[in-house]
Order: C-alpha cells, then structure tokens, then sequence
C-alpha cells in the first residue's frame, strides 16, 4: 500500500504534470504553426478589442444567443465547469498536500460545500451523458471520443466522493482517484478536453473575424 | 508526622505516573480541544500498541522540547501536549498545531515504508 501510494502520489504525479504542460504547449505551439502556413490573414487580423469582448460576452451566462436557445444545458456547462475548477483547486485535501510537499498554502472551501460541488460534477455528467443518448441532433454528431472524454472527467470526482466518505475499500479508492486525477491531467492536451487551452484562442479568432471582418458580433 | 511526608509525597508521586500512564494507555484517537470542532474524524492512535508494534521506546522520537523558535531533540516531554507549544494558527516560520502532527506522523510513516500516508487511514470514519 505504502509503496503504491508513493509511487502515484510522486513519480506519477511529476509524469502526470509534465505531460499536461508540455503537452499544451506543444499543441499551441503546433496550432499556431498550423494557422501560420494556412491561414496568415486570420493571424494578420487577430484583434484584442474584438477578442476580449466576445469572450467577456460569451463567459456571462444567458448572454449569448447560443446560451439562450438552451437555457438547461446553459445552467448545466456553467455549474458543471465552475465546479469542475474551483473543487479540486481549493480543496483542503490538496491544499495541505502543497503545503505538505511545497510549503505553500492558500485559501480553501469548506469540506461540506466541496461535497455537494462534486456532486454538481457528477450530476452534470450524468446530464450530458443523457443528452448525447436522447437527444436526436446531439446523438447524430457524437463520436467516441466525447464519451471518452467525459469518462475521464467522471471518474476523478466519483472515486474522490467515494474516498472521502470511505466507502467501499478506502485503500483502493483513494489509489485510484489519484490514479484518475492524473489521466485526467494528462488527457488535457491530447484528448476533446484540449478545449481547455485552445476554448479562449477559438473565441479570440471568431471574435475578430466577426468583429474586424463581417463587423458583427458573434454572440 | 516525620514519616508521613514523604510518604504522602511519594504516594502523590506515584498517582500522577500511574495516572499519566494510565491516560496514556488509554489513548486510542486524538482530538485536542485546541482544534475545536475537528473537520475530519479523529485521527487513529492507539498510544501503546502504536509504540510497541512500531518499536518505538524511545518516547522524546515524538515528546520533544524546545522553546522561541528552536527544537530541542534531547529534551523529553511526555505528558506535555503538542498544543502547548503549537499554535492551532502558528506565528512566522512556527509549525502549526495540525502541520506538526501531519509532519511528525506522516514524515516517520514514509521514512520507514510502513505507517498510514492517506487521509482516510488515520482520519477514519
Ligand atoms: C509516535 C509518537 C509517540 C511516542 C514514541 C510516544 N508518544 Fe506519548 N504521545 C504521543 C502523542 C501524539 C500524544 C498526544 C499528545 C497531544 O495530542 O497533545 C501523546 C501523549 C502522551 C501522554 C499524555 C497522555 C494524556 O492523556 O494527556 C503521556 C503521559 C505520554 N504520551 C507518554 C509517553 C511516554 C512515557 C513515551 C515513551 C515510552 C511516549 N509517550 C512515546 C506520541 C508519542
Ligand atoms: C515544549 C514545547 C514543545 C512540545 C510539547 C512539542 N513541540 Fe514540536 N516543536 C517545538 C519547537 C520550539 C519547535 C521548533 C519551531 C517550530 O517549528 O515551530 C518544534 C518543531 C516541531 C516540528 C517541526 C520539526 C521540523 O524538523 O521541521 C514538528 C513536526 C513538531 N514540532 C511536532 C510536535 C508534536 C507532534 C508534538 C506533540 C507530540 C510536539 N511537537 C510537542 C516545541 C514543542
Ligand atoms: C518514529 C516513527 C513514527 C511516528 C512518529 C509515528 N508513527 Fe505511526 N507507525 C509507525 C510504524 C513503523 C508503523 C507500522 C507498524 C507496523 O504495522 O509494523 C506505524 C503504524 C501506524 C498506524 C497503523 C497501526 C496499525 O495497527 O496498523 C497508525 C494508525 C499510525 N501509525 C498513526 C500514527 C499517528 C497518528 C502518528 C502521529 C501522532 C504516528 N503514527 C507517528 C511509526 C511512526
Ligand atoms: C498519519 C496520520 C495522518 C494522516 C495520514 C493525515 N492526518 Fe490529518 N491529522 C492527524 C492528527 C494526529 C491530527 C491531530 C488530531 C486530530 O485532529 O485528530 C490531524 C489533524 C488534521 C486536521 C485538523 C483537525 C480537524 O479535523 O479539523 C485536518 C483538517 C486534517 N488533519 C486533515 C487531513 C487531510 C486532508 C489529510 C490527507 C491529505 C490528513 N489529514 C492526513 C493525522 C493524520
């Protein structure tokens, strides 16, 4: 047990955030290559004015046109990604273990309203989940790599509720959320959840294409 | 009355190790009062079966002293709780009340390859 638990909680943990850093940098990096050689006007007309306003305009909820026409899957995104960040980051669990292995230490939300957040996680998945099987115009375009992207997004918030309550075989579950957390972080860049590095630049290069070219707005 | 002294102060002597052995023996988890209401489930300890079954005799591994900022590894403290000289919210560069515990714990379980290192296994339910 105790080799297993240090084993994951330390070589495999540099691996895990090694591979997510690099990676990302790696993918910017060759996307901007990309639209370097095959669209250098887009680059040429790439504004911060217009940048930032489509995605300030895109981040308030009920905002955008496209929020509006699905006001439950509006309310499900925006739980889902707010809690999907501010869970594990202010954890107490994890911030003692920064403090443990770094020496630093920052605020934290209380452990009860960290419970009921993974649960929002866990709900929202389930949601989609049902989504991308019900819905017929959702259904027709969802490949694989969807549900694989939302398998590893579930498990490290399912088995972390599960560790912390102790249910089921303790020494186990808590190997396999550090295991999960850790696939999780070095799927980002690799996998459908590279949204996450490129979601701001995608709205960037719309924002200024409808801003500086079509002058219109994009949301 | 010449004889009664001593033998009233060796009696007394006698009750505060046999109590504090005692108190010892009957340590089974911690929860020091200094915490208040404890967040997570008092963490496992069983004072004497801990220290046999880890071979540990030699009580200043864990009851050291010290003073303003300096540890003192020879002075032997059992019986003084760690929360007399750790704050729960620790001052500068001080180790705190609950870092103090965690690093004591924790940091012999991983030197020795034994010992519990996960949350829930000291913190149980
Ligand atoms: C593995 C670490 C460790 C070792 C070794 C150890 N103790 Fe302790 N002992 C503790 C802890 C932790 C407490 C609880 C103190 C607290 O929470 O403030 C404690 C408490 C005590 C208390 C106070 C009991 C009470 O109810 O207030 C006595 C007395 C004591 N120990 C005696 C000893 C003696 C004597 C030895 C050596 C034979 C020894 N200890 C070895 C960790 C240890
Ligand atoms: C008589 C006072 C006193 C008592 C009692 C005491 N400590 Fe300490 N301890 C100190 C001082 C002084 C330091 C050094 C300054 C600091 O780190 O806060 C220290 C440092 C520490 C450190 C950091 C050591 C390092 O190398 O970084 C740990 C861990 C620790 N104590 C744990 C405990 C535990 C657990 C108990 C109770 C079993 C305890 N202490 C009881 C005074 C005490
Ligand atoms: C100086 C070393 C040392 C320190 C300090 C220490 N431990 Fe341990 N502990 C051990 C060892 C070694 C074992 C494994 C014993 C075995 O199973 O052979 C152990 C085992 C345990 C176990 C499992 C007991 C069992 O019955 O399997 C618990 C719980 C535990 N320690 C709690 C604590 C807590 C809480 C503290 C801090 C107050 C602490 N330990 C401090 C060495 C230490
Ligand atoms: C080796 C045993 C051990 C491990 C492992 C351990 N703790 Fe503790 N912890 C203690 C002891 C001993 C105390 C002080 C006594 C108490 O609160 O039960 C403590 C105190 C605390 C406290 C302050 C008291 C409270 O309940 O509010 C928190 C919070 C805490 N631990 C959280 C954690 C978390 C989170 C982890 C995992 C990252 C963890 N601990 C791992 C032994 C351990």
């Amino acid at each position: 047990m105790n080799a297993a638990y240090q084993f994951v909680t330390g070589p495999l943990a540099w691996a895990a955030w090694g591979i997510f850093l690099l990676g990302s940098a790696y993918r910017l990096i060759s996307m901007y290559q990309l639209a370097k050689a095959k669209d250098p006007t887009a680059i040429a007309y790439m504004s911060w004015h217009f940048s930032l306003r489509s995605i300030i305009n895109w981040l308030i909820p009920f905002n955008a046109l496209g929020w509006r026409k699905s006001p439950a899957m509006t309310i499900a995104t925006f739980a889902f990604h707010a809690c999907l960040f501010l869970t594990p980051i202010f954890l107490v669990a994890h911030v003692l273990l920064w403090d443990q292995a770094f020496g630093v230490s920052y605020a934290t939300i209380p452990d009860g309203a960290a419970d009921i957040m993974t649960l929002v996680v866990i709900a929202a998945c389930l949601y989609f989940a049902g989504r991308r099987l019900v819905q017929p115009e959702v259904r027709y375009i969802t490949t694989p790599q969807d549900w694989l992207a939302l398998i590893i997004v579930l498990a490290p918030f399912l088995t972390g509720f599960l560790a912390y309550h102790q249910a089921i075989d303790y020494d186990a579950m808590i190997i396999l959320h550090v295991v999960a957390g850790e696939i999780m972080l070095a799927a980002i860049p690799f996998t459908r959840l590279s949204h996450m590095v490129f979601a701001v630049f995608t709205r960037a290069y719309m924002g200024s294409e409808f801003g500086g070219v079509r002058h219109a707005r994009d949301w | 009355m010449k004889r009664t002294l001593p033998l009233l102060l060796s009696a007394a002597l006698i009750l505060a190790f046999a109590q504090a052995a005692m108190s010892q023996q009957d340590i089974k988890s911690l929860a020091p009062q200094a915490f208040g209401k404890l967040t997570r489930p008092a963490a496992q300890f069983n004072h004497e079966q801990h220290n046999e079954k880890a071979g540990l005799t030699d009580c200043v591994v864990c009851h050291h002293g010290g003073a303003d900022g300096k540890i003192d590894k020879s002075a032997s403290t059992e019986g003084t709780p760690c929360a007399d000289c750790h704050k729960v919210k620790a001052e500068g560069k001080n180790t705190s009340l609950m870092n103090a515990y965690h690093k004591q714990c924790i940091g012999c379980h991983k030197a020795k390859g034994k010992g519990p290192l996960a949350c829930g296994q000291c913190h149980k339910r």
